[in-house]
């Protein structure tokens, strides 16, 4: 399968939500011909028991576990809505973050999507590589495609309200600043936060602003 | 100048196409989508013109560029970061003909039926892939392969062929954490690759200078390079660490754009125009196309103005109320207050929209491309607002041309 085969198994026509998977790791695929590694792994997903019409979920765990989450949970009726956005290191060069992982995972995670029958509807599992953030470079002749989620990259909080969803579920060792970053103003407007790291059970979260977050200055 | 309609039926697989084979990798702005549902086609007369303003204003910009490297004086009005103000020095061997100057200026139809220009992307314009692949693809789309386009992606590497001869190493600097940036090199550097050059990816701070020449200290990729192709904004390359930078302003490797190219980047270029006339240098073509521009502090009571900051990117921080999200105008406004010289005053026009489907009314920005003064294509987006900004979307432009 190409990229954009692959892809499309993400992003169907005419299905919510799926405008915003990110076409670049799919771009990746095909200039560095990615194959798929192996069979990725079911999770057991313990801490919900069934699909909720109020709920959204973020999968922020490294690479190929997010990309197990995600499937794992679209066949409790979940859209797994992939929105990496690292880019791919120069050739030969060592780099701080690994997109082939990504990239592998994909593959093998469309071969498991195509046979899971999902609502046009349904809510979508953000999918996101906890290893984004890994920016140090031992030394300067590293290649940095650690990238940050921004605001822009994801729905408005308007776009989820006005689609029933008040609750989100972070599935992650912790809220990483990127997120929390937009999630304040999601938090703002009445969506709640519960966390997970997968295998413990949903505990609420109220995001308060450390001294750092409150000095930093408002995009505009 | 009309707009035509993607059909319904065949927009997904447009959208497909323009982000595997046209380097669109960026598709949404939070809920925007910004690959517009339409095509923008320009008339033969309509294109004539613009060719003919923008390499008027090429000529101007370019002259002006070079007398303000050599005049400390009437830069000091450009308000540059003090970070560059200390390279002047550094840019007295800056010498046009070893370099590629390639800049976009910025047309936006009024409703007077003139043409406004608002700035030029002296320093790193973007859009690359948009104007070279995106109207090939439209034209398939709609079935009208009788209307042209000139290629971008063509023109530049005419243009590198003319300084490398189709042999070297280019460096495509840019933020490696950013996937826009790249998707800009990416499909330079595809397309380079394809002339048989060697194409480094990498950050400002991957090159070392060494006796006025570029070198990649990337691992595995330590070499020469031939050509600089910067898309690191200045303002940025200026704060890295280590400091290293500063070897891009007197580098005697090819650059593309040399740092010089931040005299025009300033938004307060204007202020300078009547100087440089006095001086020999005319600025005819920007005195007629450009708002009037002048500073916060003299704005006092006149109306009709709106603020622009000195070095924004992307329609960000402009004060155009109906155009402004939330509390954004507010905002902007408290800004300008708290830092005045950071911002300019620029008199509002009124931009003719242009009618779509359902008469649904679309605001219309132009980037029209010179690379070595000649006219180099177009790269267009268009907004609800008469904004254009990063919500708005990128709409590929095609010409009718009278010969079949």
């Amino acid at each position: 399968m190409t990229g954009k085969e692959i892809y499309e198994i993400y992003a169907p026509k005419n299905v919510k939500w799926t405008e915003w998977v990110r076409p670049v790791p799919f771009v990746g695929i095909d200039i560095y011909n990615r194959k798929k590694i192996r069979l990725i792994n079911d999770k057991k997903i313990g801490f919900i028991n069934e699909y909720k019409k109020d709920t959204a979920i973020f999968v922020d765990l490294p690479n190929i576990e997010s990309i197990e989450y995600g499937i794992s949970l679209a066949q409790i009726g979940y859209r797994p809505i992939p929105i990496f956005n690292g880019v791919d290191e120069q050739i030969n060069s060592q780099s701080t973050t690994s997109s082939y992982l990504v990239e592998e995972g994909l593959i093998s995670g469309a071969e498991k999507l195509k046979k899971i029958k999902i609502d046009n509807n349904a809510n979508p599992v953000f999918i996101l590589d906890s290893n984004r953030l890994n920016r140090y470079r031992k030394n300067e002749s590293i290649f940095d495609n650690s990238w940050d989620l921004y605001g822009q990259d994801i729905p408005s909080y308007n776009y989820f309200k006005d689609n029933g969803i008040n609750k989100i579920i972070v599935i992650g060792e912790k809220i990483n600043r990127d997120l929390r970053k937009i999630f304040f103003k999601f938090q703002d407007v009445g969506i709640e936060f519960f966390q997970t790291n997968g295998y413990s059970s949903l505990k609420k979260v109220i995001l308060k602003k450390t001294v750092k977050e409150k000095l930093e200055k408002e995009e505009l | 100048m009309r707009l035509v309609k993607i059909p319904d039926s065949k927009y997904y697989e447009y959208r497909l196409n323009a982000m595997f084979d046209c380097y669109k990798w960026d598709p949404m702005f939070y809920d925007s989508n910004t690959l517009a549902k339409y095509v923008l086609i320009l008339s033969e007369q309509e294109n004539k013109e613009l060719i003919q303003l923008t390499e008027n204003l090429d000529k101007e910009t370019r002259l002006a560029e070079e007398y303000l490297n050599k005049d400390k004086k009437l830069s000091k009005k450009l308000n540059l970061p003090k970070k560059v103000r200390e390279q002047i020095k550094n840019m007295q061997n800056y010498d046009k003909k070893n370099n590629i100057r390639l800049m976009r200026y910025d047309f936006h139809p009024d409703i007077e039926g003139n043409w406004i220009v608002t700035e030029v992307n002296s320093d790193v314009p973007g859009g690359f892939a948009e104007s070279s692949l995106l109207p090939d693809l439209a034209r398939k789309t709609i079935n009208k392969k009788e209307l042209t386009y000139t290629s971008f992606g063509e023109r530049m590497v005419e243009e590198i062929n003319k300084k490398l001869h189709k042999k070297g190493t280019i460096m495509m600097v840019h933020c490696t954490c950013f996937s826009d940036d790249r998707q800009v090199m990416q499909y330079m550097g595809d397309r380079l690759q394809k002339e048989g050059y060697d194409i480094i990816y990498g950050a400002a701070d991957h090159i070392n200078f060494n006796n006025k020449k570029a070198y990649c200290i990337l691992d595995n990729n330590n070499k020469k390079i031939d050509l600089i192709f910067r898309f690191t904004p200045i303002e940025w390359l200026i704060q890295m660490k280590p400091r290293r930078w500063d070897g891009y302003f007197n580098s005697e490797t090819v650059s593309c754009n040399h740092p010089i190219a931040i005299y025009a980047q300033s938004k307060r270029f204007p202020f300078t125009w009547d100087e440089l006339e006095k001086n020999g240098i005319s600025m005819k073509t920007w005195k007629k196309l450009s708002p009037e521009t002048i500073e916060v502090n003299k704005l006092k009571n006149k109306e009709g103005f709106i603020y622009k900051p000195v070095y924004g990117r992307v329609g960000e921080k402009i004060s155009i109320k109906e155009a402004c999200r939330d509390d954004e105008y507010n905002k902007i406004l408290k800004d300008v207050k708290l830092h005045p010289k950071q911002y300019l005053a620029q008199k509002k026009f009124l931009s003719k929209p242009l009618k779509g489907e359902n008469n649904e009314e679309y605001h219309i920005c132009i980037g029209s491309y010179t690379i070595e003064g000649k006219h180099a294509g177009f790269y267009a987006r268009m907004s609800k607002y008469p904004r254009i900004d990063s919500y708005a979307a990128d709409i590929p432009v095609l010409i009718e041309s009278r010969v079949k």
